[in-house]
């Protein structure tokens, strides 16, 4: 018999007494499920002093937890073909597995004790550190990774959540002990405010019974901290350019930004148009038009925001050779510039449809829709969100998107970040 | 038109011009991915036009005669799409996945891309810069270096050995007729695959393929790559000194053709190394970790060396490449992680395999190859990326394979093939500034056996 055919298959949800949100989505096209579990733990929640603590817990849940090793974990998961993956993203620390659905009932139990009982073996935590202190030292010869996380310093001042890089610093990471995991692990690790999502072949009102039945005891460890606003941020006075030369490099990464809006903000739809108009649609947008197929200088030039608890960034990213850095610059402030004076009836058009017609395909494999299930449902935008957000793509005006050029994209009030080969600062300015 | 009917919901034809197609009914979703495949890649190429295959691809989303260089990507995302192309070894693809009722525009796109792309001179131009931007953003990456050195060392005399991207030299110099006439030579019904998976029906799109692709004319032959790489009868090594973050090696060994049974023997032997590999070039390794209960997890980075390894066994017509590169941990002598690495290999040859090691990294294998055959995207890129480099029925064929590996045959597969007459080891170590600092917490581990 054939499924369902709606544009969306529909989630259900039940929230536990401890605060946990359980959602399921039934898909029989295959014997597979993903589970995604969103915590509030991301490194914006890292404390002062300690970055890189969301990050390093992400890594050390599955090294150790109740009484079971970080090598029978690794062989409870493996043995079984399954695959586990925990990644402390900005807002959220996630977790993502992917398993044959005969085998849920294991994996839950296990996902449970990774979750409520990590024990942080001190070997483990020394391992995890010198790990990330390698990859500290790959990212700072990283062209991308130097301007986008520069350009977050210089928008968001020091304190606030959005400073900080994801793995922290040499001496950030080198002060952290298993007693500082455990406490963000027991402050930030709750029930209340945690979403588990398990789409693919299950029956979903038995699976949240099954899921309940496994999570319901999860009690809070310690105080329970409530959920962190993320404070609003003045986007600079004055433009801030920042040149950062690194050895060895042929190519340029180049960010430009600007502060952008909170997911929870009303002109998110408008952004998202905004967005796909400038630098999206296509090949890039009016920005790939410009700096890739007009002007053939870069092999990639986009734009994207970050809208998260707090205001993230809206920004624009190109790779150019270092003689053409001050010509790609140009035709990037020309862009956004223009944009600034108008949109056209045709290309908001275009921008929309494309935008609301790709949801489907958003939802379309088991992690694609968990993932999408557990974002929106920790951004309070609710389950039936994939249904709503065609609808409301669709209501946007050309006007909301100037509007919104207007409020995001002010030039003079940005961050630039070239990194990769030494190039004068004066000529980019 | 010659037609078989596969397995249930594939259906396989060939049309009187050449052109392969392959259908796969998946009803879940209101989404369908067509790709069309050419055999047409850098294997194709000699030094002097290195990387044209790459740069083909790119002038092939600059419009055509009836669809402009817009609508080649506008209408795809109108229909809610996704779409890209690749170009590698042995094969150039272009695909797009969008909402069903778009199907017959997109395969009329990729019928015009078969014929009818334009080549104008000031487009060609533009793109030169654009792909050699897509070179040196790759070489701001270290490890691009080291990856091309060895495997330029690896291989000797195979076509496999230049990269896909092409060399500098070859991109400056290559002129528009050159890309034009490669493209007029490798772009026929007769050298190409068409995949659709999702939500069709067969029968009607057969009809409807038969339509839009019936009338291109079949093309030439295309000579096939005649070179076979001499074996190798030495170790061979490779030391680069750039600027870096860390210390990375590499280790090539020879790895078997896809169509080889010893491919299915190296995939479940990557397993117990590494975790396994995925067999899908474009969906690689996404969602998935490390191996944490693999042998070179466990001895290098639990052992305190490596900060990480990772492994590379592509599918492909010809004998390629197995790779294993560590990044050491800092202050980590990368002579110790040799002697580890090959230590492991040589517990394979030795035949020191439990029937738990067996069973887990074809459980692994197995599970994997399921997840892959979840989106209309993977499903019709593994279809097309098989049949292209030799038929989709090895890939149906593959769990079948895999199930019948032995631990006899991994052990006579590492002594043939990895060991140390066969392999090249690449390190490269970062040439700048001072020494990084000693690793947080003081003294690192020894290795496990």
């Amino acid at each position: 018999m054939m499924p369902a055919r709606s544009v969306t298959i529909p989630a259900r949800s039940v929230r536990l007494d401890n605060g946990l949100l359980l959602i399921a989505r039934e898909n029989r096209a295959a014997r597979s499920i993903a589970a995604r579990v969103v915590v509030e733990a991301g490194c914006a929640f890292d404390p002062p002093g300690k970055e890189g603590t969301a990050a390093l817990l992400a890594g050390l849940l599955d090294r150790g937890a109740g009484n079971l090793s970080a090598e029978a974990i690794a062989e409870g998961f493996e043995f079984l073909g399954a695959t586990y993956v925990a990644r402390a993203q900005r807002d959220t620390l996630d977790i993502e597995i992917r398993l044959l659905s005969e085998h849920l009932p294991q994996i839950l139990d296990r996902l449970r004790l990774l979750l409520v009982e990590p024990t942080f073996p001190d070997e483990e935590v020394r391992r995890e550190k010198e790990s990330t202190l390698t990859a500290i030292a790959e990212r700072e010869q990283d062209t991308a990774s130097v301007a986008e996380e520069a350009l977050a310093a210089a928008l968001f001042p020091a304190g606030h959540p959005y400073h900080s890089r994801r793995l922290g610093t040499r001496e950030s990471i080198r002060g952290i002990g298993r007693d500082d995991l455990r406490s963000f692990h027991r402050a930030r690790l709750r029930p209340a405010g945690t979403i588990l999502v398990l789409a693919g072949d299950l029956e979903a009102d038995r699976t949240l019974d099954r899921a309940a039945a496994v999570f319901g005891a999860w009690r809070d460890g310690g105080t329970a901290e409530p959920r962190v606003a993320v404070p609003d941020v003045r986007p600079p006075e004055a433009p801030v350019t920042i040149v950062r030369p690194i050895e060895g490099k042929t190519q340029a990464d180049i960010a430009l930004g600007f502060v952008g809006l909170p997911r929870r903000s009303p002109d998110l739809p408008a952004a998202m148009v905004l967005n796909n108009v400038l630098g999206e649609f296509g090949l890039g947008g009016r920005l790939g038009k410009a700096v890739r197929e007009r002007a053939g200088l870069a092999y990639y030039a986009y734009s994207r925001f970050a809208p998260g608890l707090g205001a993230g960034p809206f920004l624009v990213r190109a790779g150019v050779a270092s003689g053409r850095v001050t010509r790609a610059v140009g035709l990037i402030r020309r862009t956004i510039q223009a944009l600034r004076c108008g949109v056209t009836p045709a290309e908001v058009k275009d921008s929309k449809r494309a935008l609301s017609a790709s949801v489907p395909r958003y939802m379309e494999t088991n992690p694609e829709a968990a993932a999408f299930l557990a974002d929106a449902a920790f951004y309070g935008l609710g389950i039936d969100y994939p249904d709503r957000l065609p609808a409301q793509i669709e209501a946007v005006e050309r006007r909301e998107v100037e509007a919104a050029a207007g409020k995001y994209l002010t030039l003079g009030r940005h961050v630039l970040v070239v990194a990769g080969p030494q190039i004068k600062e004066e000529e980019i300015r | 038109m010659r037609r078989d009917s596969g397995r249930e919901g594939l259906r396989v034809a060939r049309l009187d011009n050449g052109l392969t197609v392959i259908l796969r009914e998946m009803r879940q979703v209101r989404l369908v991915s067509v790709w069309c495949w050419y055999r047409v890649g850098s294997r194709d190429e000699r030094p002097g036009i290195t990387g044209i295959s790459h740069w083909v691809e790119h002038m092939n989303f600059k419009g055509t005669r009836t669809i402009s260089k817009d609508d080649v990507t506008r209408l795809v995302e109108l229909a809610g799409g996704t779409w890209n192309g690749y170009t590698w070894l042995d094969v150039t693809t272009y695909f797009e996945t969008v909402q069903s009722a778009a199907l017959e525009e997109m395969l009329r796109l990729e019928a015009s891309r078969m014929t009818d792309c334009l080549y104008p001179e000031a487009e060609v131009e533009r793109e030169r810069t654009v792909v050699i931007s897509e070179l040196q953003g790759g070489e701001n990456d270290p490890r691009c270096y080291l990856e091309r050195e060895v495997g330029g060392t690896a291989l000797q005399a195979h076509p496999y050995r230049w990269p896909t991207i092409g060399y500098l030299s070859d991109l400056r110099a290559i002129t528009r007729d050159d890309l034009y006439r490669h493209y007029r030579t490798y772009y026929a019904p007769n050298n190409a695959v068409l995949v659709v998976a999702g939500d069709l029906e067969a029968r009607k799109t057969l009809g409807l393929v038969r339509r839009i692709f019936g009338r291109i004319r079949r093309g030439g032959d295309p000579s096939p790559v005649r070179t076979v790489e001499p074996p190798q009868s030495g170790e061979r090594r490779v030391r680069l000194r750039r600027p870096s973050g860390a210390v990375y090696l590499d280790f090539a060994f020879h790895a078997p053709a896809a169509p080889d049974p010893d491919f299915a023997t190296l995939l479940v032997a990557d397993g117990i190394l590494a975790g396994g590999p995925s067999v899908n070039a474009w969906a690689a390794n996404s969602g998935r970790g490390p191996g944490k209960s693999s042998r070179l997890y466990r001895a290098l980075v639990e052992g305190d060396l490596a900060s990480e390894v990772v492994t590379a066994l592509v599918p492909s017509r010809h004998p390629y490449l197995y790779r294993i590169m560590p990044t050491a941990k800092e202050g980590v002598d990368p002579g110790r992680i040799e002697a580890v690495l090959l230590g492991e290999i040589d517990r394979l040859a030795r035949g020191d395999i439990q029937a738990r090691d067996l069973d887990r990294a074809k459980n692994q294998f197995l599970a994997r190859y399921a997840l892959e055959s979840e989106s209309v995207t993977d499903v019709a890129h593994q279809l097309g990326f098989f049949e292209t480099i030799d038929s989709h029925q090895l890939y149906l064929d593959l769990p079948r394979r895999v199930r019948r590996v032995t631990a006899e045959d991994i052990s006579r597969l590492a002594r043939q093939r990895l060991d140390e007459a066969h392999r090249t080891v690449g390190i490269l170590v970062p040439a700048q500034g001072a020494p990084p600092p000693p690793p947080a917490g003081g003294a690192t581990g020894g290795p496990r056996p």
